[in-house]
């Protein structure tokens, strides 16, 4: 049976027009994880002498299961934004003989079998055999090892049950971060001291192995936490409960702009009223908080240049980039009722521009205040600003001309996890790593301040040119409407 | 005011839209039916520029719908549920599609009251999004969008399915009155042979892609569609 469950997997995959364009978001994954697991290799070597190098009085074992809880933490975090969660279209499935049970363990089953889940043992097989095992028996060794791993899954459960939380409540996520800022606080000032706590239990274990079993029920309990939710969701009602009635926002003083901002009060009603779009406009809003991290630095160190970027693109151009990275599909469940319509193609195009002009200028000013860190940002910030309106958006329009995969609105977020693994993040890179390279070879050639100078003009053709360039694509997407038509029938 | 010339859409070489000739006229109501695949959704497609044919074309009022886009100034459709914004409340959507049709405020009002009896009090003041409607009510709101601006050609995909029994029955007078009073053009297609035949002036059978019946509408219209249609094992039996 859950052979068949898992051939249905196969096939949904392959057999999806998107399969072309994921061979190659799947190449990005492979060598990101390759590079994560050589990382976590070569960390998992190193971490026996830098222990002993920098806590010569403790042992370094019992150092290790000390700090591992905030490894943990930082792992769920991730796993929250990264890992994909488990998907299957249920519907056909539950008129079968199919015990509900089974799809959910199967889908359990399957989860398993991730990245992160195996990413960690690269670090801990090496400190198992060179740290643990020359100092303890073996079974006292695999008993360690054995919580280790257990301790990993137990984090993989518990990532799933709460991303499946937070897909039905956004907000469940804010709480979710503030909870584990509390827990630091109450760990970092020593009120409890939670990751001494996990420290002493596997120094336990190394003694007593049998309380491995102990350790054993955390994930059981999760994996029975996520088994009772999934039975709770699998039904049809759930998938179209809201029934209540919608606050039903006006946006009609948007049309005093015309036609364009008839298509901007469209854009708004889709970002505010649909989950996935709604949560990459909050994680615009979250970026802003970004800048305090990456622009700390130390006192009296001059931060990297592409720190600066990397800041700008983040922080101004966030929005445009992950909005704009599935345009146009955004529309695509009722773009051929568009292009039936007496609609210009260009206007279309233009008040996306105006939309994503209108939100990045507001991020500049927004995060305008970096500058009482760092005066430079003033500029850096404005040639970013330039060179994402200039540059990125018709990079923008250029992708979307090859979009291939429809976007599921209309499903409520009930079971609808479309697009919250790792590979949505991917499609942004060249957007953010392209005006790194631009800038460090303007830098070869102008120096630093010329740099900028060179990324800000570069921004500043495009815009002036930004007509041209919509007209432009205006002609494409209408060369392309067939075959965009066709891949979201066929998506 | 549509003609239809040498038109033959073939996938991977197997074809399955034939139409040397074809000319649809003025204030007609044109009701093409067929067995699923004879290719009436794909003949509505190419009609409104949504795939390209392998061959031929598509003339609407002078215009060929692969060259210029001027024929979206007076051609209303509804294909299928992708032709709605499921995440607007009926009332924004009528609105948006008005906007396109460039209807002012209080005549897209006048124009929606038109309908509330179509409607059934359902569709206008709830604060419902359209992806949360039944599937009857959805293609209530497909239909009507694609009558606004009082388009002279208006192509219907199936507008009876779904519908319950009274609105099928609404919706017959609705399209024959729409046609007697604006002189438009209409395509629909169907499977209910009654719906079809009741509402259209001339009727075309597609069979695999091909026009095989091609009749004006009569009092024995639906007796000799049904013929078409049913079984002849059945006289076999008695």
């Amino acid at each position: 049976m859950n052979q068949n469950l898992f051939s249905l997997a196969w096939r949904e995959a392959v057999r999806s027009a998107y399969w072309g364009k994921s061979l190659a978001t799947t190449i990005g994954l492979g060598f990101l994880s390759i590079y994560f697991s050589v990382s976590f290799l070569v960390l998992g070597f190193a971490i026996p002498e830098l222990l002993i190098k920098n806590f010569p009085n403790i042992d370094p074992i019992s150092k290790f299961n000390s700090i591992i809880l905030a490894y943990f933490a930082i792992d769920l975090i991730i796993r929250q934004l990264m890992q994909k969660l488990p998907t299957v279209s249920f519907k056909p499935l539950l008129l079968q003989n199919i015990r509900r049970r089974k799809i959910a363990n199967y889908l359990l089953t399957r989860s398993v079998f991730n990245f992160f889940n195996v990413l960690p043992f690269f670090l801990v097989l090496p400190i198992t055999f060179t740290l643990v095992a020359s100092t303890h028996s073996g079974l006292a060794t695999l008993s360690w090892f054995l919580a280790i791993g257990i301790l990993i899954f137990c984090n993989h459960f518990l990532a799933i049950y709460l991303k499946w939380r937070f897909n039905e409540a956004e907000y469940g996520f804010f709480i979710f971060l503030a909870g584990l800022a509390c827990l630091f606080a109450i760990n970092h000032f020593g009120i409890i001291d939670l990751s001494g706590g996990l420290g002493k239990l596997l120094d336990l274990v190394l003694v007593y192995p049998a309380l491995v079993l102990l350790i054993a029920v955390l994930p059981l309990l999760f994996y029975y936490l996520n088994v009772q939710f999934l039975l709770s969701r699998m039904f049809l009602n759930l998938v179209s409960e809201k029934q209540k009635a919608e606050t039903v926002r006006d946006y009609t003083w948007l049309n005093r702009m015309g036609e364009t901002g008839r298509f901007i009060a469209l854009e708004l009603r889709l970002i505010w009223r649909n989950k996935r779009p709604r949560s990459l406009a909050m994680m615009t809003v979250l970026m802003f908080g970004y800048g305090l991290l990456i622009y700390r630095g130390e006192p009296g160190k001059e931060l990297p240049e592409f720190v600066f970027i990397l800041g700008g693109v983040l922080l101004v151009g966030m929005f445009s980039i992950s909005y704009g990275q599935f345009f146009p599909a955004w529309h695509s469940n009722y773009f051929s009722m568009l292009m039936c319509q007496r609609l210009k193609m260009k206007q279309f195009l233009k008040s996306f521009y105006m939309l994503v002009t209108v939100v990045s200028v507001a991020c500049y000013f927004i995060t305008l205040p970096y500058a009482l860190m760092h005066t430079k940002v003033i500029y850096t910030h404005l040639a970013m600003l330039l060179y994402n309106l200039g540059v990125n958006i018709p990079i923008i329009f250029f992708i979307g001309l090859y979009s291939k995969k429809r976007l599921d609105l209309n499903q409520s977020s009930v079971m609808n996890y479309q697009g919250v693994g790792a590979s949505q993040w991917l499609a942004g890179l060249p957007m953010m790593l392209g005006p790194i390279c631009l800038f460090y070879l303007f830098k070869l050639a102008f120096g630093t301040v010329g740099g900028y100078i060179g990324l800000g003009a570069m921004g500043l053709t495009g815009i002036l040119f930004h007509s041209v360039i919509i007209d432009y694509f205006s002609r494409q997407y209408l060369k392309k409407k067939h075959e965009l038509i066709k891949n979201y029938k066929n998506s | 005011m549509i003609q239809i010339q040498n038109l033959i859409k073939a996938y991977n070489k197997e074809i399955v839209l034939n139409i040397p000739e074809l000319t649809i006229e003025k204030g007609e109501i044109f009701g093409l039916v067929g067995n699923n695949g004879a290719g009436k959704t794909t003949m509505f497609n190419i009609v409104l520029d949504l795939i390209t044919a392998s061959k031929g074309q598509v003339i609407s009022k002078g215009i060929n719908v692969r060259e210029s886009e001027d024929w979206k100034d007076f051609t209303g459709a509804f294909i299928d549920e992708t032709f709605l914004i499921g995440y607007l409340t009926a009332e924004e959507y009528f609105g948006f599609i008005a906007g396109l049709r460039r209807l002012s405020k209080t005549d897209t009002s006048t124009f929606l009251e038109g309908f509330s009896d179509f409607f059934n009090g359902e569709i206008i003041g709830k604060k419902k999004f359209i992806r949360d409607f039944s599937k009857g009510n959805q293609k209530k709101v497909g239909i009507v969008a694609a009558l606004m601006g009082k388009p002279e050609v208006v192509v219907l995909d199936e507008p009876f399915a779904n519908l319950d029994p009274s609105s099928q029955y609404k919706l017959r007078k609705l399209i024959k009155d729409f046609a007697a009073q604006n002189g438009s053009t209409f395509l629909i297609s169907d499977h209910t042979l009654e719906n079809i035949a009741d509402v259209s002036t001339r009727l075309i059978i597609l069979e695999k892609g091909k026009i095989v019946r091609d009749v004006p509408k009569t009092a024995t219209t639906l007796q000799e569609v049904e013929a078409f249609f049913k079984p002849v094992v059945e006289a076999d039996i008695y």
